[in-house]
C-alpha cells in the first residue's frame, strides 16, 4: 500500500530566507516510495535547504511537503525521517552510545529498544572500541559514521543523506556505500546529495539536477546522458548548470 | 512524552556530568559569600528586622545562586546546541515545541535545585535558617526558576556569541539580584533608594524566598508571588513563542 503513495512529495516549494535570499522557488518534487534518489547541484543551488524544509529545521515561505503522504511536520512523519547532516553536529557532551540511545529517546524509542538498537548500529558501524567516548574525542571517519549510524537509529523509511561522503578517505567512502546500498535493498528510501558525480551514479537509480531553487532535469543517470546527448554525467552536469 | 523524558534526562545528565563546574562552583562562591559578609562582618551589623545578619542573609544568597545558575545553564546549553547545531536532533523529532520548551527548562530548574539544596544543607552546618513557610518557599523557588530559566532559554536563542549571555548576566540579572535586597532590608535605605529598589522585580522575588525561610519580609508575600509569577508568564512564553515558530532556532 505505502509504494503507492510518493515517499517525498514537494509542492511549489518556496523558501526566501531573511536577508532577502531566495533559496528555492516553486519546487515540484515527487520521490517514489523505495527509490534511491539523488540531488545534485553546485553549492548555493538549494539542496540543503531542501532537506533542511524536509525536516523541519527551517521555516518554509511557501508550500507543501509531504512524507509517505503525511505533512512533514506532523508527528508521524518526523518518526518517518532520518537525517546525516553534511556537518557534524553531534552532542559534545554524549559518548557514542549515549548519542545513539538518546537520539532514539527523542523519536519516541523505549529505552529497552533503543539501547539494543544503539549496539546494533555501534556493530553495524564498527565503534566498539569508541562506545564510551564522547564525540569530540572521534576521528573525522568515526563521526562521519556515528552521524550516519544517528540518522539510523530510529529505523527511518526515509533517509536523507546530505553529502555524507564529504571530505572522508576512500576507505570510509566505499564502506559507507556499501552500508547504504545494503539498507536501500532492505526497502529503504534514500534521497542522497552529493557533489560526486560517480556516487551519484554509482548510487541513485534517478538523479536531480537543481541549480538557483529550481528543478532543471530528472531522470536515470543513462536518460539524462541520452536527454543531454552526451557519454558522460559530468557533461550532462556542465550543460544543465550552463543551461 | 517518552521525547520530553529523554530531553530532560539529556539536559540533567549535562549537568551532572559537569558538576564541579555547574553545581560546585556557585556552591562554594556563595558559601564564600555567608562566611564573609555572614560570619565575617554579621558581628559588626546589627540585627535586621530582630533577625541575625548571617541568617537574614542566607535566603537571599540561595536565591541569588539559585537564579543565576538556571539563566546560566540554559542560556549556555540552548547557546551551545545551536552553535554546534545538534539542536537539530531535537528540532527535528517527533516533539511537540512546548516539550522542547520544557525539557530545555528543566536543566536549569535541576541544575539551581541541586544548588539551592546544596547550599541549604552547608548554610544549617554554618547557621541556623529555619524553614517557617514550606509552602511560600516552594511557590517563590518554582516561579523564580522559571523566570530565570525561561529567560536563560531565551537569551540563549538570541544569542550571537558566548559574550552576550555572559553580557545579559552582568549587566541586568546580577545588579538587578544585588539591588533587590539579598544583603540588606530595603527599609533601611534612604528615599528614594527604597522607592526604586519596589520597581525592580528580583527584589520581590528575593523577599518572598526569604518569608518561606524566615516568615517576614519587606512586602506581602502575595504581592511578591504575584509580581514574580506576572514576569514568570510571560518569559515562559516567549521561550515557547521561540520554540514554536522557530525563530532564531531554524533559518
Amino acid at each position: 500500500m505505502f509504494l503507492d503513495v510518493p515517499a517525498l512529495e514537494l509542492k511549489g516549494l518556496t523558501k526566501r530566507y531573511d536577508d532577502g535570499l531566495l533559496a528555492l522557488e516553486d519546487f515540484d518534487l515527487r520521490i517514489p516510495a523505495g527509490s534511491f534518489f539523488g540531488l545534485l547541484g553546485p553549492n548555493g543551488a538549494g539542496k540543503t535547504t531542501l532537506i533542511s524544509a524536509v525536516c523541519n529545521l527551517l521555516r518554509v515561505t511557501a508550500g507543501e511537503i509531504r512524507v509517505f503522504g503525511e505533512p512533514h511536520d506532523s508527528m508521524t512523519a518526523r518518526r518517518w525521517v532520518g537525517l546525516a547532516e553534511q556537518d557534524i553536529n553531534l552532542d559534545r557532551f554524549l559518548t557514542v552510545r549515549e548519542t545513539l540511545v538518546y537520539h532514539g529517546g527523542y523519536f519516541g524509542m523505549r529505552r529497552a529498544e533503543a539501547c539494543e538498537r544503539a549496539d546494533e548500529m555501534i556493530a553495524a558501524f564498527a565503534l566498539e572500541a569508541k562506545s564510551d567516548t564522547r564525540a569530540p574525542k572521534l576521528s573525522g571517519g568515526q563521526r562521519r559514521r556515528l552521524l550516519l549510524a544517528r540518522a539510523l537509529m530510529h529505523r527511518p523509511r526515509l533517509v536523507i543523506l546530505d553529502e555524507p561522503t564529504a571530505g572522508v578517505d576512500f576507505e570510509l567512502r566505499t564502506e559507507l556505500w556499501e552500508y547504504i546500498r545494503r539498507l536501500h535493498a532492505a526497502g529503504t528510501t534514500i534521497l542522497l546529495t552529493t557533489h560526486y558525480l560517480e556516487e551519484a551514479e554509482e548510487l541513485c537509480e534517478e538523479i536531480a539536477l537543481i541549480r538557483d531553487g529550481h528543478l532543471i532535469a530528472r531522470d536515470s543517470a543513462d536518460g539524462l546522458r541520452t536527454h543531454f546527448g552526451v557519454e558522460r554525467l559530468q557533461d550532462v552536469y556542465v550543460k544543465a548548470m550552463a543551461s | 512524552m517518552r521525547g520530553l523524558v529523554w530531553l530532560c534526562r539529556r539536559e540533567t545528565l549535562r549537568v551532572s556530568k559537569l558538576w564541579t563546574q555547574t553545581v560546585l562552583a556557585p556552591v562554594v562562591a556563595s558559601i564564600l559569600f555567608i562566611l564573609v559578609f555572614g560570619l565575617s562582618l554579621g558581628g559588626r551589623i546589627k540585627q535586621v528586622g530582630g533577625l541575625d545578619y548571617e541568617v537574614f542573609i542566607v535566603p537571599g544568597l540561595i536565591t541569588m545562586a539559585m537564579v543565576q545558575a538556571a539563566y546560566a545553564n540554559n542560556a549556555s546549553t540552548i547557546f551551545q546546541a545551536r552553535f554546534d547545531r545538534y539542536v537539530n536532533d531535537v528540532l527535528s523529532a517527533p516533539m511537540p515545541s512546548w516539550q522542547m520548551t520544557l525539557g530545555y527548562t528543566v536543566g536549569g530548574v535541576f541544575r539551581a535545585l541541586a544548588i539551592g539544596v546544596s547550599l541549604l544543607l552547608l548554610a544549617l552546618l554554618l547557621v541556623d535558617v529555619p524553614v517557617e513557610r514550606p509552602l511560600a518557599l516552594l511557590a517563590a523557588v518554582s516561579l523564580g526558576l522559571v523566570l530565570f530559566a525561561s529567560l536563560g532559554l531565551v537569551v540563549g536563542v538570541y544569542a550571537e556569541s558566548w559574550d552576550f549571555t555572559t553580557f545579559i548576566n552582568n549587566i541586568v540579572i546580577l545588579p538587578l539580584v544585588f539591588m533587590g535586597g539579598v544583603f540588606y532590608s530595603v527599609d533601611v535605605l534612604p528615599s528614594p533608594w527604597e522607592e526604586l529598589s519596589h520597581v525592580n522585580p528580583v527584589f520581590y522575588l528575593v523577599n518572598a524566598v526569604r518569608f518561606g525561610f524566615l516568615g517576614q519580609s519587606d512586602v506581602s508575600i502575595w504581592l511578591s508571588l504575584g509580581v514574580t509569577a506576572a514576569l514568570a508568564a510571560p518569559a515562559y512564553l516567549w521561550a515557547q513563542h521561540l520554540f514554536g515558530t522557530g525563530k532564531r532556532l531554524k533559518a
